[in-house]
């Protein structure tokens, strides 16, 4: 039993110590890793992967998976950064309204997957797949291909104001994580996930709309794609299709990484912090130590397999599919 | 919807345009093909495309130094991929969805490091030399259609006529039983995947060796049509019936959906929303629910 306690313990750890390890062997490589300038640079990149991570989290709780980021990023990012312009181009003005817009759009785009998986009974990682396609198209029919620049002075000093080194952005995505952590931990509606992820069975059967509850996993992953859309544009100044891409393997790397099981029931949105910042030290790590960053999908590909080996508890399942 | 479209334009049903129409699909068919083996035991392979991708790039280095060979490292390399997958889902339990995004995403790395992260192009002497077989054509008819045509009834006869096909099915039934029944299903699921790999890994040389070269992003846009020729065709997620001959009606369809919509001139944008749509309905209607306690 001690022994058990203890490998339990040792589990709840390994991520934080897989990235303290990474950090101490790049700065080995290094000393260039360990700088304010490249932590600010980091958390940079950090900082729309940790919402969409998040968003994705909520759903991997209950056990489903959501594939549809990539769509719902884009979309979100696109009808942001057109709103903002048709309102005269600054958040100090009217063009405030298009933050509300992009975060209903990624709601809406949540609520359909979330419809459709729940009311079609099709599994979530073919219903969300295959509105990431829908979310995909439709992004390059509003844009027509298109990139869509941005140049609210307002807006990009989330990128470019820095308070103690890291840019400002990094403290709103902080404080949406804070968001978050209040909403799994101190919410109804986040205990549930968990109930729904820990047994689904059991939770239907003590009463709980297993049903409503995927969907507002869903409408709130789609919420925390909308904010990632939103960073994401200020981090590059642009608007396009292409800013939704890389972000689905990106954020299910950082997840399961993080220590959340993809059985759901299991870690949270503490797990899914330590999960990007291993993500993202480990792209920026390579690139410090001079590897080309093209090795950086194969690297997180043996990653998220070596991840999911460790977090499964193999013999509670007969056959995997 | 073949005749909806001939009756707007009499030309699109004429044999030369129906054959091109065929023979562009050639990769896709393929690809479809070997999709059909993990999707027939209810698994699913999102690593389709990025394997046709380091195909197209593997070829075309390889072409100068191995001629014909080269088909056969691609084909190996492939098998290789596949494999790895199925090892990774059936021993390291790891769900396919993500087993093979995570080797998608390795095999998207060995393609950039060996292109180099550029397009290449092939030696067009050299290409005539090795493949000129391929993309020659008889009384009209391209040979890399009949050649297609060759791999997907080899695929067939090993659904229908041998051990290892039969077994599939059984397994894309109820998996639990085979078990029982002493089968080692685990090694035919990892054959189911590692056929899959090669298959994806021949769409991506034929792509290849049709477009003269090869890059790391070539094949970008196949996934989204290979699973939805596999489940238009009549093979459901969840396995056990369907099988290779379906995927070759779903190809058919795919491809004159998409001729179609060219033809209306529908961008290429509308195409990828359709395809999600009709993709959605057909999972939801040929499903097996009475397979699935929970849906996840």
């Amino acid at each position: 039993m001690n022994r058990f306690l203890a490998m339990e313990t040792l589990r709840k750890w390994v991520p934080l110590l897989v990235l303290a390890g990474l950090c101490l062997f790049f700065t080995a490589m290094n000393p260039h890793f360990l700088t304010l300038r490249n932590f600010a640079r980091i958390a940079i990149s950090s900082s729309p992967a940790l919402m969409v991570a998040i968003g994705v989290m909520f759903v991997i709780l209950m056990g489903s998976i959501d594939l549809s980021m990539e769509g719902t990023v884009a979309v979100c990012a696109v009808l942001f950064a057109l709103t903002l312009n048709a309102l005269g181009g600054s958040i100090a003005g009217r063009g405030w309204v298009a933050i509300p817009v992009a975060l209903f759009a990624g709601a809406v785009m949540g609520a359909v997957n979330g419809l459709v998986h729940v009311r079609l009974r099709i599994p979530s990682f073919m219903a969300s797949l295959s509105l990431g396609f829908i979310g995909i198209g439709l992004s390059l029919l509003i844009t027509g291909g298109d990139r869509i620049l941005i140049d609210d002075p307002l807006f990009r000093s989330l990128l470019t104001v820095r308070v103690g080194g890291f840019p400002l952005m990094m403290y709103a995505a902080l404080a949406c994580l804070l968001v978050a952590w209040f909403i799994q931990d101190h919410t109804t509606t986040g205990r549930n996930f968990y109930a729904v992820g820990g047994g689904e069975e059991l939770a239907r059967a003590s009463g709980l709309n297993v049903g409503r509850l995927r969907i507002i996993g869903f409408v709130l992953a789609g919420i925390f794609y909308a904010l990632g859309a939103i960073f994401a544009v200020a981090r590059l100044g642009i608007a396009e299709t292409e800013t939704g891409r890389n972000f689905m393997f990106m954020s299910i790397t950082s997840v399961v990484v993080g220590g959340t099981a993809l059985r759901g029931g299991e870690g949270g949105v503490w797990n899914t912090l330590i999960g990007v910042l291993i993500v993202n030290v480990i792209g920026n790590g390579m690139v410090v130590i001079g590897l080309a960053d093209y090795f950086q999908d194969g690297v997180l590909g043996l990653l998220v397999i070596t991840a999911v080996w460790l977090s499964t508890d193999r013999r509670s399942l007969s056959f995997v599919k | 919807m073949l005749l909806l479209v001939g009756l707007r334009d009499i030309n699109f049903l004429s044999p030369q345009n129906l054959v091109t129409l065929v023979a562009d699909v050639v990769p896709l068919l393929i690809m479809a093909t070997g999709m059909t083996f993990v999707i027939y035991i209810g698994g699913i392979d999102l690593s389709s495309q990025s394997i046709a991708n380091m195909a197209t790039v593997l070829a075309t280095i390889s072409l100068p130094a191995l001629g014909v060979g080269s088909a056969l490292l691609v084909i190996a390399a492939g098998l290789l991929f596949g494999a790895v997958s199925g090892v990774v889902t059936t021993r390291l339990k790891v769900p396919s969805f993500i087993s093979t995004l995570a080797v998608g995403g390795i095999a998207l790395s060995v393609g950039q490091y060996a292109s180099g992260q550029q397009a290449l192009h092939m030696d067009t002497e050299q290409r005539r030399h090795a493949f000129g077989w391929v993309t020659g054509q008889t009384a009209g008819i391209p040979h890399i259609l009949v050649l297609a045509l060759v791999i997907v009834a080899i695929a067939w006869f090993l659904q229908i006529r041998m051990l290892p096909g039969r077994t599939l099915k059984a397994i894309g039934a109820g998996e639990p039983v085979v078990v029982a029944s002493g089968i080692r299903a685990d090694r035919y699921k990892i054959l189911a995947f590692a056929l899959s790999g090669m298959f994806a890994a021949i769409a991506g040389l034929m792509f290849s060796i049709r477009l003269s070269g090869g890059s790391p992003t070539l094949a970008e846009g196949f996934l989204l049509p290979a699973i939805v020729a596999v489940l238009v065709g009549g093979t459901p997620l969840t396995g056990g019936v369907g099988g290779v001959l379906n995927t070759l009606i779903g190809t058919m369809i795919v491809a004159v959906v998409r001729a179609s919509m060219l033809y209306f001139s529908i961008p290429a944008t509308g195409q990828q929303i359709f395809f999600g749509l009709v993709l959605i309905v057909a999972i939801a209607t040929t499903i097996d629910r009475s397979k699935m306690k929970v849906v996840k």
